[in-house]
């Protein structure tokens, strides 16, 4: 039987100053009809490289040498543009990770749609309008009309992958490309999002080549796992196992690395209180002279952090967790009352400053392009009392060569900045550091070794950290206590063993269960 | 800052911007001591002698040789177009940096005065300045220093306010860094791209602003060789002896287009996006 799509011994590579820099090397995978093939890989791996490749859109710096990629058959590469029109879109249809830059933000949702279904279907006006109505509707979306007369910033964003998924299978493609169609959604979104799939893919029959970093959600989707390691197959077997025996120790080792609650790396015991919230609440804009007043952020948020206490906070985006971190480090001003010891925090001060410290979420944005990363480090130092002779000693602590202060920050990886954030946190010897969503921007291998290196922190200063994340298995590992926030409020606070007792408001449970889980067999 | 260079080296526009550059510099630098003659030299043989081996450029009013008086003038022209743009630019970019910097009702109030000095032309603006404080070269510079910095300020803030939402601002805040710190050393260094750009073509204008002004009597007094103050006197004699404006019009034509292609130059080699 030919396979839907085959891609055989497939070289790409980009020219970029004047060399080719390899991107996929001798690539050989292939997805019979109705079946889901799940490809994994850290960022740089060439996956959304191969997709760009099979839709035939690749970059005009993009050299192919050598392989071939066969639609039933037929080989794509070297077909003219005329000849791709209608397999793109029709024959092979695609999602994109992000649904709002994928739809036009000048044009109705509706004639969006009814684009598509006028050209790949060849409907009328009428037919059109008629078939979108009853497309949406099969998406389990509510008011199909009216969503067809909005823009695309008038619905939410699991509503405009809804509409791109309905649109992407309203041409009955035989084979969808998938590129990571969940991660710009929240969980429980997500989570739906998958299943619409799933009962899409079976209605249809058509195959698909699902993209992700996340093995979790990949081995629930998919019927079979390919892993890619720098534009090579690593490995490629059925996704209920690839992950329990592997075959290649790549494969072991970010199977591994993915977060799993029962797995506990935490053991210490927190103390007293350290910081302690008294209804927070942070709003944003003015009162305009006419008009209602801008609803807050945050409201009323309160608990406490124990020295040495690894608090998790989640929620889904727009929850609030980051504005929190933000009014907690003194970024936006908030209405409030802070304690820091028992001590009433008026103005932050220079102890409250010293004491609490914060890493962002991307270590692009947060280290300053222009400062070499030993100035950055030195710079806490020099503002609370330390020797600027300790850079070293805390490049060292975050395991980064002491040569690397002399170093700028586009010259280091991703995992190695949010390694330099650490060291500058830590170099004001605080007693809470704030971590604003640090893993998630980095690898799921690096998230591990991160993670491990904060708990090294944890253990060796005793210092407390809040937690922010949106990965609920990840919080789990290591959390003393979890709260959860939705639309600016503490839904719950619960302690690690009460969550995993299966305690804990109903929202929390929706959260936990919407969160896809690697399941490893009993491999430690 | 080697890898801009690089860069520039691979556009067209810079590689000619530098190279008329390198041939004013060189004037500035070697000028006089290559001039056939002395540029206060009257002879009165010699006036408006036509363009000959002798005279290049052929002689002015008083028989002065106008080459030796455009290499001897090169000296005062443009460092003072330099120093008066990159003193404008670089009050325009603190004042604009801070604007961004401490946002809301400062920034209003400093950008509405932005405002109502950009309403007043340039020229008019350095007259005015000019008219006060008094003529002369060193007044001039400051007169159009002045005026650039509100539009400098203007663009400055523009940039300057995407860099103030990013993290490591914040890092900074948090950490409870003072204004001036975050202001100078945390944002104006990420903002110098634009600017950099800004102040070549910057530079084009002011020499052409000083032309002006020493055209108008207000900047370089006579007999100094000063490019704007050669073309001025040049006027009352252009139709016995064209050659006396088409000597300095020439220089300053040179100056400009060098400062404004290697400004086109640089704009394209500090985009990170261009990939050459």
């Amino acid at each position: 039987m030919t396979p839907l799509l085959a891609v055989e011994d497939y070289t790409l590579g980009y020219r970029v100053a004047g060399a080719v820099r390899p991107v996929l090397k001798r690539l050989s995978l292939a997805v019979a009809p109705g079946e889901v093939l799940g490809l994994v890989g850290e960022s740089g791996s060439g996956k959304s490289s191969l997709a760009a490749a099979i839709m035939r859109a690749l970059p005009r710096n993009a050299r192919e040498e050598g392989g071939r990629i066969a639609l039933e058959g037929q080989d794509l590469r070297g077909l003219p543009e005329r000849a791709l029109r209608p397999i793109r879109g029709r024959r092979i249809g695609m999602v994109f990770q992000d649904p709002s830059a994928a739809l036009n933000p000048t044009l109705t949702i509706g004639r969006q749609v009814r684009e598509v279904l006028r050209l790949h279907r060849g409907l009328n006006p009428a037919a059109a309008q008629a078939e979108a109505l009853d497309i949406l509707g099969h998406v389990g979306l509510r008011d199909p009309a009216a969503i067809l007369r909005r823009y695309p910033h008038q619905v939410s964003g699991g509503e405009k992958q809804r509409v791109l998924i309905a649109t992407a299978f309203a041409t009955r493609p035989e084979l969808l490309i998938l590129d990571e169609p969940t991660t710009a959604l929240d969980v429980i979104t997500g989570a739906r999002i998958l299943e619409l799939f799933a009962t899409l893919l079976r209605e249809t029959g058509a195959g698909a080549l699902y993209i992700s970093h996340d093995l979790a959600l990949v081995a629930h989707v998919s019927d079979r796992i390919a892993v890619l390691r720098s534009g090579r197959l690593v490995e490629q077997g059925a996704a209920r196992q690839i992950f329990v025996a592997p075959q290649h120790a790549y494969t072991r080792e970010l199977a591994d690395a993915v977060p799993r609650p029962e797995r506990r790396l935490t053991q210490s015991t927190p103390g007293p209180a350290l910081l302690e919230l008294d209804g927070i609440g942070v709003t944003y804009g003015r009162k305009r002279l006419f008009g209602p007043a801008p609803a807050p952020t945050v409201r009323e948020v309160s608990f406490s952090v124990r020295e040495g206490e690894i608090l998790g906070v989640v929620g889904e985006s727009g929850s609030g967790k980051s504005t929190l971190a933000r009014a907690l480090t003194g970024l936006v001003p908030h209405a409030d009352r802070l304690r820091l010891r028992g001590a009433v925090v008026g103005r932050m001060g220079r102890d409250y400053r010293r004491a609490v410290q914060v890493v962002f979420q991307h270590p692009d944005a947060s280290l300053n392009p222009r400062h070499t990363v030993g100035s950055q480090i030195a710079r806490p130092l020099r503002l609370f009392g330390g020797d600027v002779r300790e850079v070293p000693r805390l490049l060292e602590q975050v395991r980064l060569p002491a040569d690397y202060a002399r170093r700028y920050p586009h010259q280091l990886s991703g995992g190695e900045k949010q390694r330099v954030a650490i060291a500058r946190a830590f170099a004001a010897r605080p007693a809470l550091v704030i971590c604003d969503e640090i893993t998630a921007p980095l690898d799921v291998s690096v998230q591990a070794t991160v993670i491990e290196l904060l708990l090294e922190l944890h253990r060796l200063h005793g210092t407390a950290y809040l937690f922010i994340t949106h990965d609920l298995n990840l919080v789990r590992q290591i959390a003393h206590r979890i709260a959860v926030m939705q639309a600016g409020r503490l839904m719950d606070l619960q302690s690690d063993t009460a969550i995993a007792a299966g305690e804990g408001a109903p929202y929390t449970r929706a959260l936990i269960d919407a969160s896809p889980r690697l399941d490893l067999g009993d491999r430690p | 800052m080697i890898e801009t260079f690089r860069r520039l080296g691979r556009t067209p526009q810079g590689v000619l911007g530098l190279l008329l550059l390198l041939i004013v510099g060189l004037a500035c630098l070697l000028g006089p001591m290559v001039a056939p003659f002395d540029p206060e030299m009257i002879d009165f043989m010699g006036r408006y002698a036509a363009p000959s081996t002798r005279h290049w450029l052929g002689g002015d009013q008083l028989g002065r040789d106008v080459l030796s008086r455009l290499l001897w003038g090169a000296r005062t022209t443009v460092p003072l177009a330099l120093l008066a743009t990159l003193g404008g630019t670089i009050v325009g970019a603190v004042i604009g940096t801070a604007s961004a910097f401490w946002g809301g009702r400062v920034d209003e109030a400093i950008m509405r005065t932005v405002d109502a000095v950009m309403a007043i032309p340039g020229l008019l603006l350095a007259l005015l300045i000019v008219g006060t404080v008094g003529a002369g070269s060193l007044n001039a510079a400051l007169a159009v220093a002045i005026a650039f910095v509100p539009s400098m300020a203007r663009i400055t803030r523009s940039v300057a306010l995407s860099v103030r939402r990013l993290d490591y601002v914040g890092a900074a805040l948090a950490r409870g860094e003072g204004a001036g710190w975050i202001v100078l050393a945390e944002m104006l260094p990420n903002v110098v791209a634009p600017i950099v750009v800004e102040t070549t073509i910057r530079v084009a204008f002011a020499v052409m602003l000083f032309a002006t002004l020493s055209f108008l009597g207000l900047g370089a007094q006579p007999p100094a060789a000063d490019w704007g103050l050669m073309a001025a006197e040049a006027r009352r004699t252009l139709h016995q002896a064209p050659w006396t404006m088409i000597g300095p019009a020439g220089a300053i034509a040179l100056t400009a287009i060098g400062f404004n292609l290697l400004g086109d130059g640089l704009r394209d080699a500090l985009n990170p996006r261009d990939e050459r």
